[in-house]
């Protein structure tokens, strides 16, 4: 209920909202701002509910393919943090762009709520076609939003964003129906089942158009053309959305879906982590020359989540906390600081950075938030960024030293550009006169503290973050197929229908951190296929028990199919 | 009363900045600005409050410290950190001195800032950065070090630039940040190393002495050795841009665009001295690694004799003073490097009074003379000034080493150390044929900085004090004695400059001070790497440590000698010199030869700068240009192809059946192919 809530309701919401009117911004903004207040705290309890997955219903069939798509949620902690910087940037967007765009606010408040349903849904999916659905589906808000609210190359912006991302995803559509040909239904664990099959060129196409869709989207150099042009011309509460939660899809992507259905040969995983930090050291410098202060963000915003990616494919134990801290602390600090700089705009009438300054000194609330937001982005220890930064770095430490030096040479580069913008946009003295525009509203200011305070308590206690990891255990995991396996009876009381997902959702990641450490125990490419297809054929079976018992009898066939192409696998080998 | 918890020591600061801070933030939007009373008052009571629980639990200290884990930090598979707190000999001593001058300085401060609009906002961050600063040195772990770490990183940063409409300001603090940045990359790196030799537990300190204990008691040094010294070196990286050593120094003589207070509390007394603390606080890992603690010992001394020089050329009387304090810190290394750790701790102690005083004495002498940093337009304050010219007179006794006074026990106590404990040998070198103890070297060049200190000092003493006064006449009449907020601090601190050296005056046999440290730092001196570790390595670089037991009283009179004849030097030199007026407005850096040895490594730094900006104007300019190209071009082509495509929008009948026909075919195929619409 709650899955479905988070996913549907935005759009009913975005719908409800048509129901105001477009002359009177104030009781529109007061219902979009009741509506965003109610996801976030949806979000929250989805956070606490902890590992949650509705029951798949059938939704269609798609032509040429074996078995149907279903419509799935199921909720991790991954995705359940991810869908609160949604719900969160979203609110606060709500309430930035009040004082912003006070012409038709009805409908850039109907957009917000279109994208914010898109990305839960996209972080939220069990389906893969649901997932791409979802994924697609974002982009068309976006772009509608930043044509009619950005800046003065709103029109070119929107294309480019529009255009690139779609193409950018459109090869994974075709590999992904190519997988659904082959596969029993869309679900993670028959996708990585086939993909097993596959002869290793198929296999590293497939990869590929996957890869390319997630590498567009976070961007990654070196296809991050749509970025900067498009973080700029959106209006500055969409742009924060766009980085802190949007871009998150890159990234979760790769970890929830790419890491999981893939047999990754240690070459790609190896390419994809420089990948990552020549973005991360790209982006820094890039940002180290922009003169647009949202350009700079959207620079600064490529570093980080380079520096993210790098992270995911370290693959050592410790990546999927310190990966994931280091996305809510990115997805808050950045957001917050694209609101600023909105604020800054607003103010002062340009973003460029050398016509902006000396703010600290006209309104020193936002000039204390501005500059408090912006060291916080610089991973200082007590910040959740220097949880999330050093976490990765000790990630990619354990892969190659080097890499960690790379990442080091990037912070220092961070350190650079974002106290030069500090210096630009609020100290200093003002050449020129601003027109006055609105200030920095009280609700705004306090929303922005309450981001600054959560950065810092997340700095202190990760734990907060890390805990709903705690699924993922490997004790839970053991705990899990133990009671499985002993004691099928006691599991029936035991797994209420919200736990269902569980084996499902979990056994992926198990497997892939099966797969790093015999890698890192020096096994060769077929062991580690055979043992992991023997791990993958156990856990099938497991997931069987707990369909059986809830009684679905579809998922029960291809179960059942898997094992069998499990058993041939196993006897061919 | 000894039970009192530990966390109390850095919470009394913590409240005073969210309190300030919160003044700050509500009374920005006023005329007036928060009532000055109240402010300073609470940013001088909290951090008394602090030195108060310190100097309670100082005397009930047990033997073995106080230990107290308040919580977990960060718990993840492969890393887990406590937030825990140590309180023993060393961060005894480093607390005692970090919160009552900290205290002392906040209350100079009220005089100081007196008048200024960011009145409420300099002490919180005064307060926050005594916060980080007790949490640098209480931490018991790595990990929370690195958090007051960086944490007095970005005080300073904040505080240099705290006069932000100026953009000079806002650069120096941004130069000062990114330069520790690049320290604390080092340090970062060199926790990592750590973690990889012995799991994350080993942060803790305690763990870290155990580990070390244990690889040197079961002989497995060589294992461990390149792993544990190339800690020891990012370590030791972070060290130089805390402590302003060289390469990374450059951002000190800037940082003094701070007000007064601040260059005396950050960037003298207590936040420069963290690097020294740190090495002594892993001085069992340093001393298993000697060639580390060469390369401390190398640096240390070159940057003491650079920086002496340096301190020469100035006119600005606060970099005098800057470039001074990266001398006395390349003592305290050099101190470190012959892993005399207690040495450079009692040099750290009586440097951050004597230091302190210069530098309040410095402000005093601004702020009487309306900010006027240039000497060259000071002369004859000891009549319009006396307390200030004391304080400062009697500092710059402590700072040259004049017997008696604090820092002649504190130096003496190193030259010493560097001449019977540096088992350094250089052997087969263009030097000479046979072994060349490097000791009576590096005594040499200490001996001779001493001499340096002397005439750099007494330059600035003889041209702020002495001769007439050389500023305009309308300023003259102006010129007053700093209000008694101001005074009673440097009182104080000329105290601790004065009889600060007696806790250990090694010649009259008094050692308490190093007694206090030996339950931390004892085991780590005692160590020697030419017997401990295997011999067939070490015996070609190191001699055991000589028995041989030289006269201390040697080494006093040759430091006494060297005070003296710095003074006369200076007395000789610009005693009765007449310095020439100098036109309004003229800078005040210096020109010539010394400009290029003052800036020799903002040259360096400059070069690498350049590079980052090359490589960014290439990602810039070219990368991303041919990206866009790219783009532009793929853009461009599906343009044309659409373009071309219209020639089959006609009407044309057969043409369009053709293609309709086509494309059922088309789709006819896929389905058969696929297996069929289920």
């Amino acid at each position: 209920m709650l899955l479905n809530l988070l996913v549907l309701a935005p759009f009913a919401a975005a719908v409800l909202m048509v129901a105001t009117s477009k002359e009177d911004p104030k009781s529109s903004s007061r219902l979009a701002f009741i509506f965003g207040l109610a996801f976030v705290a949806l979000s929250v309890k989805l956070i606490v509910a902890g590992n949650t997955a509705t029951d798949p219903i059938e939704w269609f069939r798609i032509p040429g393919c074996k078995g149907p798509v279903y419509y799935y949620l199921y909720s991790h902690g991954l995705g359940a943090w991810m869908v609160f910087l949604s719900t969160v940037l979203s609110l606060v967007a709500l309430v930035s762009a009040r004082v912003t765009s006070c012409q038709n606010y009805r409908n850039f408040a109907i957009g917000i709520f279109a994208l914010m349903g898109a990305m839960n849904g996209t972080f939220l999916a069990a389906d893969a076609v649901l997932f791409f659905f979802f994924f697609e589906a974002m982009v068309i808000p976006a772009a509608i939003l930043i044509a009619a609210y950005g800046g003065k190359e709103k029109a070119k912006a929107a294309m480019t964003f529009a255009i690139y991302t779609l193409v950018g995803s459109a090869p994974m559509m075709v590999a992904l129906w190519f997988l659904l040909t082959k596969a029993d239904n869309s679900l993670l664990l028959s996708l990585a089942v086939v993909l097993q099959d596959l002869p290793a060129e198929t296999q590293f196409l497939v990869l590929a158009s996957f890869l390319l869709a997630f590498i567009v989207k976070t961007p990654i150099f070196p296809f991050h053309g749509w970025q900067a042009i498009t973080y700029a011309e959106a209006p500055a509460p969409l742009s924060a959305i766009l980085t802190g939660a949007m871009s998150k899809a890159g990234v979760f992507g790769f970890i929830a879906w790419i890491l999981p259905i893939f047999p990754l040969e240690m070459s790609a995983v190896s390419a994809m982590m420089w990948l990552g930090l020549v973005t991360a050291v790209y982006g820094a410098l890039m940002a180290l020359r922009a003169n647009d202060g949202k350009k700079l963000l959207a620079f600064s915003s490529m570093s980080h989540l380079g520096i993210a990616v790098a992270g995911v494919f370290s693959l050592s134990e410790a990546m999927l906390p310190a990966v994931l801290v280091l996305l809510v602390a990115h997805g808050i600090c950045a957001g917050a600081q694209f609101f600023l700089m909105g604020v800054a705009e607003r103010m002062a009438g340009t973003r460029e950075l050398d016509k902006l300054g000396a703010l600290s000194g006209k309104a020193p609330v936002f000039g204390t938030l501005f500059g408090a937001l912006g060291v916080m982005s610089l991973a200082v220890p007590g910040t959740a960024g220097f949880v999330g930064e050093f976490t990765v770095l000790l990630s990619l430490w354990d892969m190659a030293p080097f890499a960690a030096l790379v990442m080091g040479f990037s912070m220092i580069l961070s350190a650079a550009y974002v106290l030069r913008f500090i210096q630009k946009v609020i100290f200093g003295k003002s050449e020129n006169e601003y027109a006055a525009g609105p200030r920095l509203s009280g609700l705004e200011g306090a929303s922005f503290g309450v981001m600054a305070v959560f950065l810092l308590v997340v700095g202190f206690h990760p734990a907060l973050v890390t805990d709903s990891l705690h699924l993922f255990d490997e004790g839970a995991v053991e705990q899990m197929s133990d009671a499985g396996k002993d004691v099928p009876a006691e599991t029936d009381e035991d797994m209420d229908e919200e736990d269902e997902g569980l084996p499902q959702a979990m056994t992926p990641e198990e497997i892939d951190q099966l797969d790093s450490s015999l890698k890192a125990n020096g096994f060769t490419d077929e062991e580690r296929k055979s043992l992991i297809t023997q791990v993958v054929g156990a856990e099938a079976a497991l997931a069987l028990e707990s369909r059986v018992k809830a009684g679905l009898a579809e998922s029960q066939d291809s179960a059942k199919t898997n094992d069998e192409a499990l058993n041939k696998e196993a006897s061919n080998d | 009363m000894t039970n009192l918890p530990l966390w109390l020591i850095p919470l009394f600061p913590l409240v005073a900045t969210l309190l300030l801070g919160t003044i700050a933030v509500v009374s920005s939007g006023s005329k007036k600005g928060p009532a000055e009373g109240i402010v300073g008052g609470l940013a001088v009571i909290f951090p008394a409050m602090s030195f108060a629980v310190v100097a309670i639990l100082a005397f009930g200290m047990p033997e073995a410290g106080i230990r107290e884990t308040l919580c977990n930090w960060i718990d993840i598979p492969l890393f887990r950190a406590d937030i825990g707190f140590l309180f023993d000999g060393l961060s005894r001593i480093m607390l005692l001195f970090v919160t009552g001058i900290g205290t002392l300085i906040a209350m100079y401060s009220i005089g100081y800032m007196h008048g200024d609009r960011g009145f409420a906002r300099f002490f919180a961050y005064i307060n926050l950065f005594l916060f980080s600063m007790i949490v640098l040195v209480l931490s018991d772990s790595l990990l929370l070090t690195f958090l007051g770490w960086e944490g007095v990183g970005l005080c300073s940063y904040l505080l240099i630039g705290f006069w932000n409409k100026d953009l000079a300001n806002c650069k120096a603090a941004n130069k000062a940040f990114i330069v520790n940045r690049v320290g604390d990359i080092g340090f970062l790196l060199g926790m990592l190393c750590l973690v990889t030799v012995g799991g994350s537990g080993i942060l803790n300190y305690d763990a870290l002495v155990a580990f070390v204990g244990m690889i040197v008691n079961g002989g497995h040094v060589d294992l461990v050795l390149p792993v544990l010294s190339l800690t020891c070196i990012l370590f030791f990286i972070g060290c130089t841009g805390k402590s302003a050593q060289i390469p990374l120094l450059t951002w000190l003589p800037d940082a003094m665009a701070g007000p007064t207070p601040v260059s005396a509390l950050i960037h003298a007394a207590t936040m420069v001295t963290s690097g020294v603390y740190l090495v002594a606080r892993l001085s069992s890992l340093f001393v298993i690694c000697p060639d580390v603690l060469n390369v401390v010992l190398v640096v240390g001394a070159l940057t003491a004799f650079w920086a002496a020089f340096a301190g020469l050329f100035q006119n600005d009387i606060k970099k005098v003073l800057a470039y001074s304090t990266i001398s006395q810190l390349g003592y305290m290394f050099m101190a470190a490097g012959v892993s005399a750790f207690d040495a450079s701790i009692f040099h750290v102690f009586t440097h951050a009074f004597f230091k302190a005083s210069l530098f309040l004495g410095a402000g005093a002498v601004i702020h009487a003379l309306g900010g006027e940093q240039d000497m060259r337009k000071m002369g004859g304050l000891i009549k319009k000034t006396p307390v200030t010219a004391c304080v400062m007179i009697f500092a710059f006794f402590a700072i040259i080493g004049f017997p008696g006074f604090a820092g002649f026990w504190s130096k003496d106590l190193i030259l010493e150390h560097i001449y019977t404990d540096c088992n350094w040998v250089f052997t087969g070198t263009w030097l000479a044929d046979g072994a060349v103890p490097m000791n009576k070297i590096f005594y040499v060049v200490g001996l001779f900085t001493a001499v340096v200190t002397a005439v750099y000092m007494g330059r600035l003493i003889i041209m702020t004090f002495f001769g007439s006064y050389r500023g305009s006449k309308e300023s003259e009449a102006h010129i007053h004695e700093a209000p008694a907020v101001m005074l009673i601090p440097m009182i104080v601190l000329t105290f601790g400059s004065v009889f600060g050296g007696y806790l250990w005056a090694d010649s009259i046999g008094i050692t308490f001070f190093r007694d206090s440290l030996a339950s931390v730092l004892g085991a780590a001196e005692a160590f020697d790497p030419a017997v401990r570790l295997s011999p067939e390595i070490f015996l070609d670089e190191f001699v055991p440590r000589t028995g041989a037991h030289v006269n201390p009283v040697i080494f006093a009179a040759l430091g006494t000698a060297a005070a003296l004849l710095g003074m006369f030097i200076a007395w000789k030199g610009w005693g009765k010199a007449r310095i020439p007026e100098i036109p309004k407005g003229a800078s005040s850096a210096p020109e010539g030869y010394a400009a290029g040895w003052t800036f020799l490594w903002d040259y360096v730094h400059g070069f690498f700068v350049k590079c980052v900006f090359v490589a960014a104007w290439i990602c810039d300019m070219v990368v991303d240009k041919i990206l866009q190209a790219v783009q532009w071009t793929v853009g461009a082509i599906v343009t044309i192809l659409g373009d071309g495509a219209t020639v089959f929008q006609v009407r044309k009948v057969r043409l369009q059946v053709a293609f309709s026909i086509l494309g059922v075919a088309a789709l006819v195929l896929v389905v058969l192919l696929t297996g069929g619409i289920v």
